[in-house]
């Protein structure tokens, strides 16, 4: 097929679709134009409600180490959670900034981005999660001083204390070499493809695939 | 004002009908996902149509909302409009009989569609615009790459329907 006889097909093709495509006014005008009520919205509510909900509890965590200032262990143990809390409420807003700039009249590959990355967003809940392991500690004292108003840490041998901190701290640098090779550029090796299957959604894995036919597809 | 600016959005629409037929053929393969998605497509042609950017070509922006929308509606497997109760099940677009009826046109345009329907979204999107005849520079812009390589990916695109045309007349 050389590209001249591909145009003549097309150009009949044409003629043809002239002479036979009708559109079906009646159909259009019912249409109830305004009230198109997309998948795009309803993940935009979504993000919203996580951004209200992270945001309520950096507040609450705000109070909480004001509240016990001079408590070293409380202290510290709230400083951990609240930064965590910070990352997932700034990685929900630039999602809602993100849905936001979604506009279909822009060009289609920026669009694709935008949207895949709002699909991936669950990864980053994922990291947060393991990133957060050697730090698990300091979510069970602040959970339980905060809801049953029981103080955890001094219940503890101080000899357990400095073996398991330890172990956590050797624990951050291999953590977080994994979680640097948890992206959508090393998806052709089997345990990251494994990995981000078994802990995300299969919507956040095809969204991952995507962002690399994507960047294949700009090369 | 709001009914001429149904009446002004109905005749362009009128006017441009092949681009959503098109898209639409090229991304669905039955009739019930093709009417969700010519319905969706309007209703964001229609959503869009007031930021309308005049330094455009018309049909550069429509195929932007188009292509960007029958995209994501593939992906998600029209999962997100095939459940809303406001659309009604008639076709908006219907092509009537042809009385100059040719079985050679019939055959290679199904196949031409063929080879469309097995490339990836974006791949797919770039043999339809360049089977609409937009130029490179008009391509680039629609996709948002580079014009360099809407030729390098032109190139190898005909080169495989070449063959696969080869594959069927053989």
């Amino acid at each position: 097929m050389e590209a001249i006889e591909l145009k003549k097909i097309l150009e009949a093709y044409d003629n043809k679709l002239d002479k036979t495509l009708r559109i079906n006014l009646s159909s259009m005008k019912e249409l109830k134009l305004e009230k198109s009520q997309n998948n795009m919205k309803k993940m935009l509510n979504y993000r919203i409600f996580e951004v209200v909900t992270f945001g309520f509890l950096a507040m609450i965590l705000g109070g909480y180490i004001a509240n016990n200032w001079g408590q070293t262990h409380l202290v510290i143990s709230g400083i951990i959670v609240h930064i965590f809390t910070l990352v997932a409420l700034i990685g929900s807003i630039g999602q809602v900034v993100l849905l936001q700039q979604i506009d279909f009249s822009k060009p289609i590959v920026e669009i694709r981005k935008k949207i895949e990355r709002v699909n991936s967003h669950g990864l980053l809940f994922v990291k947060l999660v393991f990133l957060s392991a050697p730090f698990w500690w300091s979510y069970a004292i602040v959970g339980l001083d905060l809801i049953l108003g029981v103080d955890l840490y001094i219940h503890l041998e101080p000899d357990f204390v400095i073996r398991y901190l330890t172990v956590n701290f050797l624990l951050i640098v291999p953590l977080v070499w994994v979680l640097i090779k948890l992206s959508y550029k090393n998806l052709h090796r089997k345990w990251v493809r494994v990995t981000i299957g078994l802990f995300t959604s299969s919507k956040t894995l095809k969204a991952l695939e995507a962002l690399h036919d994507i960047e294949e597809f700009e090369k | 004002m709001k009914a001429s600016k149904e009446d002004e959005f109905l005749a362009t629409i009128d006017r441009h009908k092949k681009i959503i037929y098109k898209v639409v053929n090229s991304y669905c393969r039955n009739k019930e996902d093709r009417n969700d998605l010519e319905q969706e497509i309007i209703i964001q042609l229609w959503n869009s149509f007031d930021k309308y950017n005049p330094e455009y070509k018309y049909s550069t922006w429509m195929y932007r909302i188009a292509l960007n929308v029958a995209i994501s509606f593939y992906r998600i497997e029209k999962k997100w409009s095939a459940k809303n109760d406001f659309y009604n099940e008639e076709l908006i677009f219907s092509v009537s009989d042809d009385n100059e009826y040719d079985p050679e046109l019939d055959l290679n345009i199904k196949r031409l569609h063929g080879f469309i329907h097995d490339l990836n979204e974006l791949n797919k999107a770039l043999m339809l615009l360049y089977l609409e005849d937009k130029s490179y520079d008009e391509m680039a812009e629609i996709l948002g790459i580079t014009k360099t390589n809407v030729a390098t990916k032109i190139s190898r695109l005909k080169l495989r329907l070449k063959q696969e045309f080869q594959k069927n007349t053989n």
